[in-house]
């Protein structure tokens, strides 16, 4: 009996420590140094990306399969969401795949991890620049340590989408809804506001607080990183944009009653907030004109930019970006193709099926909203061709308004500790704008939770 | 891997516990509780022995060798799987905790006690670790109560009782994700039914997920509502009660109240503490249903009164790829789990009865 479990103990930690070994015996790969990208090339090539993809993102998909097909390179796509954990098992197993797309503003935590490769030898292999290709910001949203990581796509600029008809029900004007003159705006928000008890049944604005606090905090001359890529939460100016969002959130029964309200909204449907005139304006990425276009008929809408303090046009850079992993099995062929997806060729194709369905589907009413692709000469040509004087004004003056704005774009920064100093933040405003703690301790501690978090992955 | 193994091994401790708890109890009082050598230990003599003597019996019992290497043979798939799985994983989920371990590239170098050395120092990890506790406080004695309900209701059922079973069985079937979604709408502050509900008697409900007062209450609330695992243990044990002690007490003049804590209660009390201990593990180790109301994406905030320690721990490993502390927080929720497991243990043993002891 007792030696039978003795055998067995041992026999236990026996088999046990073979699984370790097993586990643990694969050498430790993956260097820094990015790999030398070459124009020969052929193989396979696995992208992970273009989830739910719509004309724009298949129209562009053909088009690069067919630049690399010439080079008998086959295209497998895993067209599913990115999601870290599966990123890193995925690594670890060894089987990820030569093409991620991932949002812009994790690509520097994957750089500083040495998860992905720089892109600078691709670039310069086919005579990309990107600082000019692509917004400046855009660019500084995926460059670390003076390298870029990252080929971009998108820009969707945030501006204020404005309900022309909640507006002029309460007497209230487009120069009303300027941030940059914080009394006026105020007064007109609760103009517009209907509260049923504390609970808004109209919302006079929406500012997404928590969603977008990055725009707020840099449009009041705070900071989220610092040029090192250091978190900079702490920044005096960031209390105060809390505080004003507080004040917006008071005037329309508190942070707690609005959100509420908002999470109730049905954003991508027939009774969206703009069609129930549940809101006089709110804080929307570009593509939010896109989801009103089939309700041209029964929503007026407009838009205006998101001012400085001081009064000029505000907007923040974000979008998602392509990102080749270290451990890649066919770079070369990743890099030919990442740039084959975000060439003028691509967007031209994509432009071409954005008009296409444009023209075919009745319900989109002939608005084409434009693609902010990321690239400022793109984005001319595209409009320049596309984008319409229409039957509907409010929409053809919201359109502009995005367009205009996109040029005073700022980057969040970079930083390895990026995605913790987002949710950092957002926390830190979630329990100020909730009273738990003063603007100012939130974001203290918030810094200090931050930085800890940037200690780790410098240090 | 292996964190996650170590997160959700609370579905491979469940058969294996229950085993534990009442065989290993019942057939030999004398030795702990051990795990592996149950087939073998069933078959042992003493066991059975009413009175067991101090003379040492020079030749035990032998063993039918064969059968004995057969029974070997049939539980090495379940072996290693355990060892490879769990025990490996666990082993290595340790040596993890003393490095700076990245996953996706399978390097590390070490780390001493730095991790630990962290935890102490991230006020976090004892945030988390507060918030989880007074949820398992609050959540686990209600689970009891309400499953207890539950089960006493459907044990009264005579006809249809199979359909009332598998009505209040299908929570249980549905995913996590599904009923944090309905949840997210019922529990709308504004617009969610239940303070629709309780507008129409008047009370004034509270911002349920965002109030921070409310968050863990929230979650408990939906925890109750997927209470039917338990509910089943409870109406297996309820059914197993003889009917001729509720008969016997009845005519001794005993009322319904005196019956359940009398009768009832102390024949139910293995599963009883079964599952207050099954459900204090899982309640420590809360990830899905707070993640997914609170966290499931990234451009939202949340207090810090919905931050629960397996959410931060995921949130360690796999968004800031900080392994080391990661699995250094996995033996220290480990360790504090196995402590209370214990404590529980030995209170719980003074009133439990199990039939087969005298």
């Amino acid at each position: 009996m007792k030696k039978t479990k003795q055998l067995l103990l041992s026999a236990t930690a026996g088999l046990a420590l073979v699984a370790l070994a097993a586990c643990s015996g694969d050498s430790g790969g993956g260097g820094t140094t990015g790999a030398d990208f070459a124009k020969d090339y052929k193989g396979t090539l696995s992208v992970w990306g273009f989830e739910n993809a719509d004309e724009v993102g298949t129209s562009r998909l053909d088009y690069a399969e067919g630049v690399v097909g010439k080079s008998d390179t086959t295209v497998d796509l895993d067209a599913s969401a990115f999601d870290a954990q599966k990123f890193t098992t995925r690594a670890a197993g060894g089987s990820i795949p030569d093409v991620v797309q991932m949002d812009r503003q994790f690509v520097a935590t994957y750089a500083a991890q040495g998860l992905i490769m720089p892109l600078d030898k691709c670039f310069s292999l086919y005579g990309v620049e990107p600082d000019s290709y692509w917004y400046p910001q855009v660019v500084d949203d995926v460059t670390y340590d003076d390298a870029v990581y990252g080929v971009p796509q998108f820009y969707q600029p945030p501006a204020i989408l404005l309900n022309e008809r909640v507006m002029a029900a309460a007497g209230v004007t487009d120069a009303d809804m300027d941030t940059s003159n914080p009394e006026a705006f105020l007064a007109a928000i609760s103009k517009m506001t209907k509260l049923d008890g504390s609970n808004p049944s109209v919302m006079g604005f929406d500012p997404q607080g928590v969603g977008k606090a990055g725009l707020w905090m840099l449009s009041f001359g705070g900071k989220t990183i610092d040029a090192d890529g250091k978190p900079a939460l702490d920044d005096p100016n960031n209390a105060k944009a809390i505080d004003f969002l507080k004040e917006i959130y008071d005037a329309q029964g508190g942070y707690a009653n609005a959100k509420s309200f908002v999470d109730s909204f049905d954003v991508f449907g027939d009774n969206n907030s703009y069609v129930a005139d549940q809101v006089g304006g709110a804080v929307f990425d570009q593509w939010y004109v896109n989801v009103l276009t089939p309700y041209a008929d029964q929503v007026q809408i407009g838009a205006v930019p998101l001012n400085t303090q001081d009064g000029q046009p505000f907007t923040v850079a974000s979008g998602t970006s392509f990102v080749i992993p270290t451990a890649a099995k066919n770079p070369s062929a990743a890099c030919a193709y990442v740039l084959a997806l975000t060439s003028t060729d691509a967007w031209n194709a994509a432009g071409e099926a954005r008009d296409a369905t444009t023209q075919a589907d009745e319900s989109r009413h002939g608005i084409n909203a434009g693609l902010f692709t990321g690239s400022p000469e793109n984005d001319q040509t595209l409009r320049d061709a596309y984008v319409k004087t229409t039957d509907y004004p409010g929409f053809d003056q919201a359109i502009g308004t995005y367009y205009d704005v996109a040029s005073s774009g700022q980057s969040f920064g970079s930083s390895p500790a990026g995605q913790q100093i987002q949710t950092e933040l957002q926390n830190a405003v979630t329990s100020a704008l909730l009273g738990e703690k003063p603007s100012a301790d939130a974001l203290k501690d918030a810094q200090a939770a931050a930085l800890r978090a940037y200690d780790q992955v410098a240090g | 891997m292996l964190l996650v193994s170590v997160m959700w091994n609370r579905y491979h401790i469940w058969p294996s516990q229950s085993t534990t708890l009442t065989s290993g109890a019942a057939n030999e009082p004398d030795q702990p509780p051990g795990g592996l050598p149950m087939t073998a230990t069933l078959a042992a003599p003493s066991a059975t022995d009413p009175a067991p003597t101090p003379v040492k019996v020079k030749k035990p019992r032998k063993y039918n060798r064969n059968e004995a290497i057969a029974g070997y043979l049939f539980i090495t798939p379940w072996l290693i799987g355990f060892l490879i799985f769990t025990l490996g994983a666990m082993i290595y989920s340790l040596v993890i905790s003393f490095s700076h371990y990245q996953l996706a590239t399978n390097t590390s170098r070490p780390a001493g006690l730095s991790n630990y050395q962290a935890l102490l120092e991230d006020p976090k990890v004892l945030i988390s670790l507060g918030n989880t506790l007074f949820y398992a406080v609050l959540a686990v004695p209600l689970e009891i109560i309400f499953a207890l309900f539950l089960a006493s209701l459907l044990n009264r059922v005579g006809k249809g009782a199979g359909i009332f079973r598998t009505l209040y069985y299908l929570p249980k079937m549905t995913p996590a994700v599904a009923t944090a979604s309905v949840f997210f709408l019922l529990l709308n502050g504004n617009q969610g039914a239940i303070n629709k509900g309780l507008a129409v008697f008047g009370i004034q409900g509270p911002q349920w997920l965002l109030d921070p007062n409310w968050v863990k209450p929230s979650i408990v609330l939906m925890t109750l509502w997927g209470v039917s695992g338990t509910m089943v243990i409870f109406l297996a044990a309820l059914k197993n009660v003889p009917r001729d002690l509720y008969e016997v007490a009845e005519i001794d003049g005993a009322g319904p109240i005196r019956r359940f804590w009398s009768i009832t209660l102390p024949m139910i009390s293995g599963s009883l503490f079964f599952n207050v201990i099954v459900l204090t593990i899982a309640a420590l180790q809360t990830f899905d249903q707070a993640y997914l109301l609170f966290y499931r994406d990234q451009v939202q905030g949340a207090s810090d009164s919905s931050l629960f320690y397996a959410v931060y721990l995921f949130q360690q490993a796999f968004r800031q790829f900080n392994f080391g502390f990661a699995a250094a927080m996995a033996w220290l929720i480990f360790v504090i789990i196995m402590l209370i497991s214990l404590i529980q243990v030995k209170v719980g043993n003074r009133f439990v009865y199990y039939e087969s002891e005298r």
